[in-house]
């Protein structure tokens, strides 16, 4: 009964000798909203556009709603609403021409659009351009007002599966909340959502599970809680070297806390340690900062961030028990 | 206002009917391309005089033969113009700018995209015969007299195959490429191509090519339908026309239709 609103399986499509997607499986059931995160050029975007038909995959399957995307792409743009990475063709409209437009090629009656066009824009808190034109060269409107409607377009008619490729660029703090805050109602409602983005920490709070892309594989997939860590007992220390510092954690064997999962990023490394060794880590990273091998420390919760970082890292780090 | 063939699949997946997804489109193209419409006009106005004024310069002590040619060749070329120039480089930039993809992603059969869009330009382009017209009768007191059936089936083919050829040329080749293939093309039409003058004046074996080409022969179907007492249409153009104008659709509509 609760059938997938999208299911891919076995997803391989190359350019050239590039593999932008490499045996990729994942599916979206109704009412969940699933974060597809990766780099730039992992192959995200290459694998929306085969959801749509822009793009034919090379072996694999594309199930929309039940229907096969690859035999029948018309079909399964009836069953999938997509909001691209680019900006949507809105110049010489208004937001709420738009709207209404995108709900019309939906199959909405002009009364159904209209309220569909009042009720995204409150949602959405955009009323105040409501009635503002697009104009070209990026006139009239601003890139984060023109985001905000074509997500309003993608989902003015309800879709069993909202396909979303970076919704908040552009986007200020306070409206992005709003997106995301939409985003998770129309899962809550009953859409499947597949949400692209590199937003990991803001998309943590909104996403029941969570898909990680790198160069074209899936390396890891599961609810943001099982990513973080083993459990939600690890803790994550955070060093901050100094500039042209170098890094005490270079030797595993100098490490006096079990480490976990160890990820060097610019001139933070971050240690993911169990929340029993608190009291070591603490004063190690104490005495170090002492000796000015580091400009400061923090311990906190573990977070997704450091999960995404160690999976998508070209060399992995992992350190296991010394 | 009928709304005809509604094609509903399901209930919970209601697509809108073919005739209303193509009203919407139209509004959605011509909102787009309504804020450069004001400009296009101009430029046809300032190329129809460019044409006919300018190039009457150039003839000295110009007769009334030569005027009648001249004036009733303009039109074409500012048709041409528009569908193989102002088209093509449209739908380059849309090809960039991610809007091709994003309309290709709607849930509507893609052939409908394409017809919205002739439909738009066919609308732009029309004017432009008129605006021709006029200048040709102000400046030489040129009297026509109009077969009005051939004067709107050749305007009309000559637009749709114009705008046909210079989409497919924007969807068949990367966008810089169109973009110079496009500016090529409005020398090869103003200048190489026997619309505004006599195709005796060119070597024999370009006057060849320009029986196979679509650019002569529609230029003589929409004299005929300007000047008729003076000059005379050919089937064959019409055929040479009618090709040029399937093969454009049949070009665009697969490359619409194509998944890379």
């Amino acid at each position: 009964m609760n059938q997938d609103v999208l299911r891919i399986a076995g997803l391989t499509r190359r350019f050239g000798a590039t593999v932008a997607n490499d045996d990729v499986s994942l599916r979206v059931r109704p009412g969940e909203v699933v974060g597809l995160l990766g780099h730039n050029g992992a192959g995200k975007t290459t694998l929306v556009s085969q959801i749509v038909g822009l793009l034919r995959p090379e072996r694999g399957t594309i199930r929309v709603d039940g229907i096969d995307a690859v035999a029948d792409p018309g079909a399964a743009r009836r069953r999938v609403a997509m909001q691209p990475q680019a900006q949507a063709p809105i110049d010489g409209l208004t937001p709420r021409m738009a709207i209404e437009i995108a709900g019309r090629i939906r199959g909405l009656s002009s009364r159904d659009a209209r309220t569909a066009a009042a009720q995204l824009a409150e949602e959405l808190d955009i009323a105040q351009w409501l009635d503002q034109r697009a104009m070209p060269e990026g006139r009239g409107l601003s890139g984060g007002i023109r985001r905000l409607t074509a997500f309003a377009m993608t989902v003015a008619a309800p879709t069993p599966l909202v396909v979303l490729d970076e919704p908040t660029n552009d986007i200020d703090a306070s409206r992005r909340r709003l997106l995301w805050a939409a985003v998770r109602r129309r899962g809550d409602e009953g859409a499947g959502v597949l949400l692209v983005t590199h937003n990991v920490a803001e998309a943590e709070r909104i996403v029941d599970e969570l898909v990680i892309l790198d160069n074209g594989k899936v390396v890891a997939s599961g609810t943001p809680a099982s990513l973080r860590g083993t459990d939600d007992n690890d803790l994550r220390l955070e060093l901050q070297l100094p500039p042209g510092g170098e890094d005490p954690t270079t030797d595993p064997r100098d490490l006096p806390v079990t480490t976990l999962r160890l990820v060097r990023t610019g001139r933070r490394v971050l240690l993911t340690v169990p929340a029993g060794e608190a009291a070591p880590a603490v004063t190690w990273a104490t005495t170090l900062r002492d000796q000015e091998r580091l400009d400061g420390f923090a311990l906190g919760p573990t977070t997704l961030e450091d999960a995404y970082l160690s999976l998508t890292q070209s060399t992995p780090l992992e350190v296991s028990n010394v | 206002m009928s709304e005809q063939s509604t094609i509903t699949e399901q209930a919970s997946h209601p697509q809108a009917g073919l005739w209303s997804s193509y009203r919407t489109l139209l509004r959605w193209q011509f909102a787009q391309i309504g804020s450069m419409l004001p400009l296009i006009i101009v430029i046809q106005a300032l190329l129809a005089g460019g044409i006919i004024i300018g190039f009457g310069f150039l003839i000295p002590n110009i007769d009334s033969a030569t005027a009648m040619f001249l004036s009733t060749g303009a039109p074409t070329v500012l048709l041409l113009t528009i569908g193989l120039v102002i088209v093509p480089q449209g739908v380059a930039r849309a090809r960039t700018d991610g809007t091709f993809n994003y309309m290709r992603s709607l849930p509507l059969a893609r052939p409908l995209l394409f017809a919205a869009d002739l439909t738009v330009w066919v609308i732009i382009a029309l004017p432009s015969v008129g605006v021709a017209v006029l200048t040709g009768w102000l400046r030489y007191d040129l009297v026509f007299s109009f077969n009005w059936p051939l004067l709107i089936a050749a305007a009309l083919l000559i637009t749709v195959m114009a705008t046909a050829v210079g989409y497919a040329i924007a969807v068949s080749v990367p966008p810089m490429l169109a973009q110079l293939i496009t500016q090529v093309l409005v020398f090869f039409v103003m200048l190489f191509s026997p619309i505004t003058f006599a195709p005796g004046q060119l070597p024999g074996w370009f006057q060849t090519v320009h029986d196979i080409l679509p650019l002569r022969p529609g230029a003589d179907l929409l004299r005929a339908g300007l000047a008729s007492e003076t000059f005379d249409a050919s089937g064959r153009d019409l055929l040479v026309l009618s090709v040029w104008c399937l093969a454009g659709v049949a070009i665009t509509i697969r490359a619409l239709v194509r998944r890379h």
